[in-house]
């Protein structure tokens, strides 16, 4: 009898290990994924947003893939218990479907921030497709849009936002905005950018309620005026989608405990991207990055030794960039810890920053900003992930950055850092193109 | 597979890889639109080109979520442009530093070896960038160490 994997959720996680299955199985096996949602990429709805993509272009999987896939698509269910003992899941409508393997792939919702108000007209939230075709019909141009939260997911709209017309302000409950991204000269520096191009900016504000005025609608706050807006987006967190696993047996923390082969505490339940703990790659403790580049590996890790394979994952590496206005902002992995040897640098003729974060001769976090159309800027992205990435030694090329943080590249190539990446690979192999996806098997 | 081999040594520094690759690329003749980059190395007496080493792993390729990033018939990690939505995944995680975002057309942009004809190898006077059958490596790697340990040593680093 062919092994049957179960795959619960069809966002990046899950049809990575989906894929990763295909690619790695000597023999057939029966996939059975149930999705609430037809298969989509989060990362390209503020395209969707702004109208530069057709909402077809969102999806990442079209029932003709499924189907040649070889993979019983349940899209539309949602799985509300899992039997481990029986391994069995029950959908919502009444459905058992049993597995041989299962991979936990639920990710995460939009939190809203529990004020009055928090749901009514008018009031979005951006984090499915469903969502996001809400707030394209709320976002009309000459409509003020106040977007709660200044976060990583409220910076990925914001220039969708404004390329609709409409006029932008940003609260912001921290003192500063993007506080899980950059530290606070970054956050300085992103900020004056935004003022410079018409967006309004208020951080450390706390708001209280959501009320309709004469249409319209207005948001009070704990100290300051109050706003009158058209429009408000809640990019206010995101909470785990965790709950359907109680009794279950699946060991949860933040999120479905998993080792490094990103199995759950039951050994034939596999967990993978906003929706599992994993090994931080530069701490090596357990973190929950819900971000798409971790979703992407442990799903294909996971993926990988749901086919039989013996992948050990070295750990995910937080990676960030986002784009406002043609300025780039990105960091990567420990670039807020305290106990490394930081050494920063402005550039304030070119709206351009670095900070690089050091243990011992290696670079273990970093964050830049800088225009988008500066080559260097793209460029160093790169180098800085790569060199947090390997870990490369850097000995006096340390001394190098410290009195030149600009010049990365010297440093990354001198330290021979491509000699230590030239052989890294997520799976032992290497990658397969997106269409080399094997096809009935 | 072919790869574009690269031997600074040879490098005079005259940027024509750069230009016709930018050509190639773009139909632009702008070093600033190169996918090959030519860096000086002690204080402009030598040169080293530097570019995707098409990586087995292809870091760009798997962390595009739209699938934008595919393998050509040559063997390179090559960007669909129909495909890319320009959100800046690939620049990220490409550990080389190798990927390009154009702020004009809002799309990533990379080596993609000209589907196996890499203009760079052509326009190269000196055969510093030859196109030929090898497994890929640290072409520059040892050559810029051994150049900017000499700078660094005179000026006192430790």
């Amino acid at each position: 009898m062919p092994r049957r994997h179960l795959i619960i959720g069809g966002g990046t996680a899950g049809m990575n290990a989906m894929r990763t299955i295909r690619e790695e199985e000597r023999e057939p096996s029966e996939i059975t994924l149930v999705s609430a949602e037809r298969p989509y990429s989060r990362m390209v709805l503020p395209y969707y947003l702004d109208r530069s993509i057709a909402e077809n272009h969102v999806y990442t999987a079209t029932a003709a893939n499924l189907a040649a896939w070889k993979v019983k698509a349940l899209i539309g269910r949602r799985v509300t218990a899992l039997d481990t003992q029986a391994h069995a899941a029950t959908l919502d409508d009444g459905a058992r479907v049993e597995y041989d393997d299962c991979l936990i792939a639920t990710g995460s919702s939009a939190a809203r921030a529990p004020v009055p108000g928090a749901d009514g007209r008018a009031v979005h939230s951006f984090w499915t497709l469903e969502e996001a075709r809400g707030v394209l019909t709320s976002v009309t141009p000459g409509a003020h849009v106040v977007m709660v939260g200044a976060g990583f997911i409220s910076f990925t709209i914001l220039n969708s936002i404004l390329s609709l017309g409409a006029k932008l302000t940003v609260v912001e409950l921290a003192p500063r905005i993007l506080p899980r991204m950059v530290d606070t000269a970054g956050a300085e520096l992103v900020e004056r950018w935004l003022e410079a191009h018409g967006v309004s900016v208020r951080t450390n504000v706390k708001l209280a309620k959501i009320e309709d005025v004469k249409g319209r609608k207005r948001l009070s706050f704990s100290s300051g005026p109050a706003i009158t807006a058209d429009a408000v987006i809640m990019a206010t967190g995101i909470r785990t989608n965790l709950e359907w696993l109680k009794g279950s047996g699946v060991k949860t923390n933040r999120a479905v405990v998993v080792d490094d082969h990103l199995r759950s505490s039951v050994p034939n339940v596999y967990a993978a991207g906003d929706v599992a703990e994993g090994r931080d790659l530069i701490s090596g403790q357990p973190a929950v990055h819900a971000i798409e580049p971790t979703a992407q590996e442990h799903g294909r890790v996971a993926g990988a030794n749901m086919a039989g394979k013996d992948v050990r994952y070295r750990g995910s590496l937080i990676i960030n960039i986002v784009e406002v206005c043609h300025l780039d902002a990105a960091s990567f992995g420990a670039w807020d810890d305290e106990r490394a040897e930081a050494m920063s640098a402005t550039k304030r003729d070119r709206n351009a920053y670095r900070k690089l974060l050091f243990t011992g001769d290696r670079l273990t976090g970093a964050i830049i900003i800088g225009r988008s159309n500066d080559i260097w800027t793209t460029n160093d992205v790169g180098m800085l992930k790569g060199l947090v990435q390997s870990g490369q030694p850097l000995g006096r090329y340390k001394e190098h950055l410290r009195r030149n943080p600009f010049d990365v590249k010297t440093a990354f190539v001198a330290a021979r850092t491509t000699s230590t990446l030239l052989p890294e690979t997520v799976l032992g192999r290497p990658s397969m193109a997106p269409g080399d996806t094997p096809v009935a098997v | 597979m072919k790869v574009l081999k690269l031997t600074p040594e040879r490098c005079t520094g005259c940027l024509r890889c750069e230009i016709a690759c930018s050509y190639m690329q773009t139909g632009a003749y702008q070093p600033a639109k190169s996918v090959i980059r030519v860096s000086p190395f002690e204080g402009h007496t030598s040169y080293a080109p530097y570019t995707c080493t098409q990586c087995a792993e292809g870091w760009c390729m798997t962390a595009c979520p739209v699938g934008a990033i595919t393998i050509n018939g040559a063997g390179a990690k090559d960007v669909v442009d129909d495909q890319c939505v320009g959100c800046k995944l690939c620049t990220i995680a490409c550990p080389y530093g190798t990927m390009f975002y154009d702020t004009g057309t809002r799309k990533a942009f990379k080596c993609n070896l000209c589907g196996g004809d890499p203009a760079c190898a052509h326009a190269c006077p000196t055969a510093a960038i030859e196109y030929v059958e090898a497994a890929t490596e640290d072409w520059i790697g040892p050559f810029a160490h051994e150049r900017v340990e000499y700078v660094l040593a005179a000026e006192g680093a430790r």
